[in-house]
């Protein structure tokens, strides 16, 4: 009897879910358009959930101006604690729940991957992803526009910068042993060619090591006089101790990754001060007029926050995303919007310039180039600077 | 109805796969793993490796994977010989988190960026023979069938003499080796059926998620699978079941949409925004799943099969 029972259970729940019909939601009504971000909110993680609570200042600032052609827009995160498994449940979650519209940002390279065929599947739109990978937008995905700039462009930029500005000499590079730091390498190495120079060391880590007085003292060896770091901040953290206790002091050049100053300065007991980083934005202290205005909105709408580099990006990887819906119009749709999207033409928020076209989703190569002043502050060393090298805009 | 219930209902019974082989080894036997996760991987990146580099049809593969798996774990089960308690928890401890390393640092394995499962084919790929399965329904069938499989295998073998010897281990190694149990064999043999287990588990883990890195196989993952085993009732292999679908229901969905709970919901949020953190209710999550590990541990030692067992008696003896 007991058999039996458990048998029927078993192919009762088999017939339930053959009919089961899946749809994804219409992602806007009447009165609301859905936009949604996953981010990790706890977890390893975390510190880069501010990236997904930055979006929300700037939906609740359209939303006070009064919305998009009379619709409001409904903001949603989920905290996925940079578990790919748990980024796909949620987005499927919002997707067939709630019906999304679009996606914006989302931190976690393989998070991004595991969902970035559900959403081209089900025509949701997903626009700045917050990591570089190549695999977003070569070849081109017809709903995933790419703003943040590749690693490759921004090393070449930084590896001019280096050599023009800061003449320098010898020139070593410092990258962790994956896909992030090794695109930073390729990108020196083609800058470094094209100047007929050769880097004096190449030394890499793995994340997670914690000694790292070696691969100092080979670069203490070198005598470089500017070392390019593509790592995490830990890494960075304890290059930057072991290398001051050996008497190594160059000129530190980092990725836009770690362009948080204050938070560098915290973890490295002010040794962060005196490094050239690029960046993704405009400076946190900047007093151009927009950037004011989001500052002020974010002091009275979540005056908790603190107001940093990937706060401000949540912000940025939103704005063209807005700008396409407010020229779309009242009539809405996801065709409408892919159109404005793909003729996006050096759109410009508080992040680099902006540009799609139907073939070319990788938005920008521009970064700009500050330095870690007293006090954490930011200086300005350069504007927003394109990457002639780029590979992928010959292609084209 | 949508694909997300039946997306985590596949999640869930991967989980179960994974409680029902941990319990066999910490439940049924009395030793335990911090590594669980290592298995996994080995059988998720097992799996697909070996169909894409070597074009095998995917039962194959995911057979050798978990052998591969149930390999290692023999080979952990070698020092569980001499090491106890907490001594062994770290040895294991160390083999998950070797696993993951190593994974991320060799670019054969795809390195940190992670792989992309390939397409689940039954027969031979890229052949007349080949049966592609797809989508979260034609996998979930696949799951279901494994894991009825693998839930009455379990069953079954702890009613056999191997079964049986597991738990005099459990119970006294002592007085089971003196009664003639070959300690050697079969602790590491429990080890090694724990791990089947779990490559089977990951094998399919990496088809459901499509897409998974090094770092999802992380130590926290071991200690969730260890929760799910203790929460459910160790040494009980419905236990086991319930403790995986709890737990997983807990993680994945219900303390993710605790917010949109009528009244508690708005409550919970307020309080949270108030003393805890500026994410608001993200934290509540992991406080939640903590309190009721320590509830169930404090109050209900034989897990959530203690509580079915009391049920069943008082249903029993119904109305008197």
């Amino acid at each position: 009897m007991k058999k039996v029972l458990i048998a029927v259970m078993i192919v009762s729940t088999v017939f339930m879910i053959s009919s089961w019909a899946c749809a994804a939601k219409p992602g806007f009504d009447s009165k609301e358009i859905r936009i949604a971000q996953w981010g990790p909110q706890t977890g390893p993680a975390a510190p880069w959930g501010s990236v997904a609570r930055g979006t929300d200042i700037l939906v609740k600032i359209v939303n006070d101006e009064g919305g998009i052609h009379g619709r409001k827009i409904k903001y949603f995160i989920r905290d996925d604690q940079y578990n790919p498994a748990q980024t796909k449940a949620v987005v499927k979650e919002l997707v067939e729940r709630e019906g999304i519209f679009a996606f914006v940002g989302g931190v976690s390279a393989a998070a991004g991957m595991a969902v970035k065929g559900y959403l081209a599947e089900n025509k949701v739109i997903w626009v700045g992803p917050a990591t570089a990978i190549n695999e977003y937008v070569f070849p081109v995905q017809p709903y995933l526009f790419g703003i943040y700039p590749l690693y490759e462009d921004e090393a070449s930029i930084l590896t001019k910068y280096a050599v023009e500005k800061l003449k320098a000499k010898k020139i070593a590079f410092f990258y962790q042993n994956d896909a992030y730091g090794k695109s930073g390498l390729e990108g020196c190495k083609a800058r470094m060619a094209k100047l007929n120079m050769k880097l004096v060391e190449e030394s890499s880590v793995e994340p997670g090591e914690k000694d790292l007085s070696s691969q100092m003292l080979r670069l203490k060896k070198s005598e470089a006089d500017v070392v390019i770091m593509w790592v995490n901040p830990t890494s960075a953290t304890i290059a930057l101790k072991t290398a001051s206790t050996i008497g190594f002091k160059p000129q530190w050049i980092s990725s836009n990754t770690l362009s948080d100053y204050v938070l560098m300065n915290k973890i490295t007991g002010g040794l962060w001060e005196g490094v050239i980083t690029g960046a993704f934005a405009l400076p946190p202290d900047s007093d151009t007029p927009l950037l004011k205005k989001y500052r002020e909105a974010a002091k009275k709408y979540a005056p908790e926050e603190r107001w940093g580099t990937f706060y401000m990006a949540g912000i940025l990887f939103a704005e063209p995303l807005i700008e396409a819906l407010k020229k779309t119009g009242p009539k809405l749709s996801t065709e409408a919007v892919l159109k404005q999207l793909n003729s996006m033409k050096k759109f410009q928020g508080i992040g680099p310039p902006v540009t799609w076209t139907p073939a070319v989703h990788q938005g920008s190569d521009a970064v700009m180039i500050q330095k870690c002043g007293p006090n954490s502050t930011y200086i300005t060393l350069q504007d927003w600077t394109t990457n002639e090298l780029a590979t992928w805009k010959k292609k084209k | 109805m949508d694909h997300r219930l039946i997306y985590l209902v596949n999640i869930i019974l991967v989980n179960v796969i994974l409680a029902v082989g941990l319990n066999v080894l910490v439940g049924y036997t009395g030793q335990i793993s911090l590594g669980h996760a290592g298995f996994f991987a080995v059988g998720a990146y097992g799996t697909s490796l070996i169909m894409m580099h070597l074009h095998f049809p995917f039962p194959a593969a995911i057979i050798i994977a978990a052998l591969i798996a149930a390999f290692l774990g023999f080979i952990i089960g070698l020092p569980a010989l001499r090491l106890e308690g907490p001594y062994l928890a770290i040895a294991t401890l160390g083999f998950g988190l070797t696993i993951m390393h190593i994974i991320g640092r060799w670019e054969i394995f795809g390195g940190r960026m992670g792989i992309t499962a390939p397409p689940l084919d039954l027969g031979i790929p890229n052949s007349s023979l080949s049966f592609v399965i797809k989508g979260d329904v034609q996998i979930y069938y696949l799951i279901l069938i494994m894991t009825v499989l693998l839930v009455i295998g379990a069953r079954n073998l702890m009613k056999t003499r191997v079964g049986r010897a597991f738990m005099s281990i459990r119970d006294d190694d002592i007085a089971a080796e003196v009664m003639g149990v070959n300690l050697t064999i079969f602790k590491t043999m429990s080890f090694a059926v724990s791990a089947f287990y779990a490559g089977i588990a990951g094998g399919l883990y990496g088809f459901v998620v499509s897409f998974f890195d090094p770092f999802s196989f992380n130590l926290i993952l071991s200690i969730i699978f260890l929760v799910m085993v203790v929460v459910g009732g160790l040494g009980s292999v419905l236990g086991a079941i319930m403790g995986a679908v709890l737990i997983t229901y807990l993680q994945y969905d219900l303390l993710k949409n605790v917010e949109n709970l009528p009244y508690l919901g708005g409550l919970l949020v307020a309080i949270s925004k108030q003393w805890f953190t500026v994410i608001g209710l993200a934290n509540f999550g992991g406080i939640a799943l903590g309190l009721i590990m320590i509830a169930i541990v404090i109050f209900e030692p034989l897990g959530m099969f203690g509580i079915w067992i009391r049920i069943k008696k008082y249903w029993k003896s119904w109305p008197f």
